[in-house]
């Protein structure tokens, strides 16, 4: 739509004069109204203030208060706190972490597992992203990204369960072992790291995907084109050109992917085994006990979350330096 | 790229695609296996599985109290996330970064510090677990993806039928009921559907902040702990056909509401 078009139809209860007919008209007419508006258009500072308002409340109150809280309760030595007894603040429940090795292992493994997933989720993501950005007419682009969303709006204990049907010993996987002659017995993937991995790739593959396919998508056909007049091969093009170029939706993908895959609680306590406890389930732990645990498990959520953040703050650093280094 | 290259890449494109679909597509086919065992292969078909679950009073129940929450988080997150999006947008003020930050704050914390987070929160605040509390913890998660959504479509509202508005006498607050908003419905429509799926989806924070009463997730869960069954192979059918046919026709509404605006 044109400016001109947009003035022109410009509805006419806009108007202060001639808007009566209208309901618009009306209102801006009506007395309690250009009351209230004179108060708060008397200046600009004063509208932003009563728009921001609500906004900052709801941030600070919502979004913040929660993340505060939890590291408030981390910090005491006991919680609720007895109602005739002083607050005492201690950091018991951050070195419990360190004493024991059932209580770090698990975090240790998880980011560990984490960084696997990520990784695996850009190997598969990867050729699948460049495919549809690059070799697909533009008309089924959309219709292929979209075939793939469906499942992806199927939740988390839905799909796992998918794939807990998958990877039984009755399931279809060993079935067709078996019926193309590879295995006389089922082999037990269930309850490994294989079987969460798989499920946990699956559940994260679109957050990779998407971040990935909207990089290469925005990368100009005619750089390839143009190194390939220069003589390079098609590795070589995408070493030097494809891949250097498209790692920002790479370092955003696995920023995102990683941070997910760190917080899964029900996919590794259903495909999971014993040797497979995630640091999840230990924090969860701590909340279907006595009250008094949670101050170790606010602790250990905090733990958790400053590791997350530091490992992908050094990741995005890592991949900035890489860009820079690149293009120079 | 020669030819072979991209015969394989469009071989790794389908492999995908199998991936994603084939776990799906045989837990739907086991809904219709006529035997109580999980298992292949499958010799005979019944419709059993889902004529039970569709008299059982607990699975229906379930099913409406989780629709319930779903609307409810989802109205909440539409008006706040829009609120902070109007605010953020085009906007420069001092802390704008910070306020940035604080908003997609949620969609950042790992699933289950988000839950605890919430948890605690929630008992500082006296909200006893159930309904309210995971209503509002869905709410507060999901405010981020309007935001999000409702800046991008922001971001392209053209500034000068604004000021046309205001040029021609509306003040501000009618400039945005009238531009504003209906430039933004088809984007805030797009969110709210995305917001309901989110919410209908969600476990980690309704496990933690529910009372005695299961959300459908949490039932599928709880069930899946006392062992596999068929009837739970025919409520994730139901559910999963369900989701799919909300997502499939939010998108096509999304894509044409925003060629026809353009």
């Amino acid at each position: 739509m044109s400016n001109e078009a947009s003035v022109s139809n410009a509805p006419d209860g806009l108007a202060k004069t001639e808007g009566e007919r209208s309901f618009w008209g009306w209102l801006a007419n009506w007395g309690p109204y250009q009351t209230l508006m004179s108060v708060v258009t008397l200046s600009p500072r004063r509208q932003f203030f009563i728009l921001a308002a609500f906004p900052i409340l709801w941030l600070l109150t919502q979004h913040l208060g929660p993340m505060l809280q939890m590291l408030h309760v981390s910090l005491l030595d006991a919680y609720p706190v007895a109602p005739d007894v002083a607050q005492e603040f201690s950091l018991e429940s951050y070195l419990k972490f360190f004493g024991d090795h059932i209580f770090w292992m698990p975090l240790f493994r998880t980011l560990i597992f984490a960084a696997v997933f990520t990784l695996s989720t850009l190997l598969i993501t990867y050729p699948v992203a460049y495919f549809l950005a690059r070799h697909v007419s533009r008309k089924n682009q959309m219709l292929m990204l979209l075939i793939l969303l469906i499942p992806f709006w199927v939740g988390e204990i839905v799909r796992t369960y998918a794939i807990m049907i998958l990877l039984g010993n009755t399931g279809a996987l060993n079935l067709a072992l078996k019926w193309l002659g590879l295995i006389d017995r089922p082999i037990p993937f269930m309850y490994t790291s294989f079987s969460m991995g798989l499920g946990i790739v699956y559940l994260t593959a679109l957050y990779m995907l998407l971040p990935l396919y909207s990089a290469l998508e925005k990368l100009p056909k005619s750089y390839n084109e143009a190194a390939a007049d220069l003589g390079a091969g098609a590795w070589t093009r995408f070493r030097r050109v494809t891949l250097p170029l498209t790692i920002e939706g790479i370092s955003s993908g696995c920023t995102l992917v990683f941070l997910i895959s760190t917080g899964f609680y029900a996919t590794p306590v259903l495909l999971g085994g014993p040797s497979t406890t995630v640091f999840a389930e230990t924090i969860a732990g701590f909340f279907h006990v006595a009250g008094d645990e949670w101050p170790t498990g606010a602790a250990f959520a905090v733990i958790m979350f400053l590791v997350a953040l530091l490992i992908t703050g050094v990741f995005q650093r890592l991949m900035k330096s890489l860009r820079k280094g690149d293009s120079s | 790229m020669s030819r072979g290259n991209r015969i394989a890449l469009a071989c790794i494109y389908w492999a995908f695609v199998l991936y994603v679909f084939v776990p799906l597509i045989l837990m739907i086919l086991m809904g219709f296996k006529d035997s109580k065992f999980i298992g292949f292969p499958i010799r005979s078909w019944t419709l059993d599985w889902y004529t039970r679950i569709f008299s059982d009073a607990e699975v229906l129940h379930t099913f409406g109290y989780s629709v319930i929450i779903a609307v409810l988080s989802t109205l909440i997150s539409v008006a706040v996330g829009t609120w902070i999006a109007v605010l953020l947008e085009g906007r420069k003020f001092w802390g704008r970064a910070f306020t940035f930050g604080m908003m997609v704050l949620p969609a950042l914390v790992p699933g289950i510090i988000s839950a605890i987070a919430f948890r605690i929160y929630a008992r500082w605040l006296e909200i006893e677990p159930g309904m309210g509390a995971i209503i509002w913890s869905h709410a507060v998660h999901n405010v981020p993806f309007v935001s999000l959504v409702v800046m991008a479509r922001l971001s392209t509202l053209p500034k000068s039928q604004i000021e046309a508005a205001r040029d021609l006498g509306a003040d501000p607050l009618i400039a945005f009921l009238r531009i504003t908003w209906p430039y933004l419905v088809p984007a805030i429509l797009g969110a709210s559907v995305f917001c309901l799926l989110l919410s209908f989806d969600d476990f980690v924070r309704s496990f933690f902040l529910g009372g005695y009463e299961p959300t459908l997730p949490v039932l599928i869960f709880a069930m899946l702990r006392s062992g596999m069954s068929p009837e739970i192979n025919a409520i994730s059918t139901v559910a999963l056909v369900l989701t799919a046919a909300i997502g499939i026709w939010a998108e096509r509404f999304t894509r044409k509401a925003k060629k026809g605006s353009t």
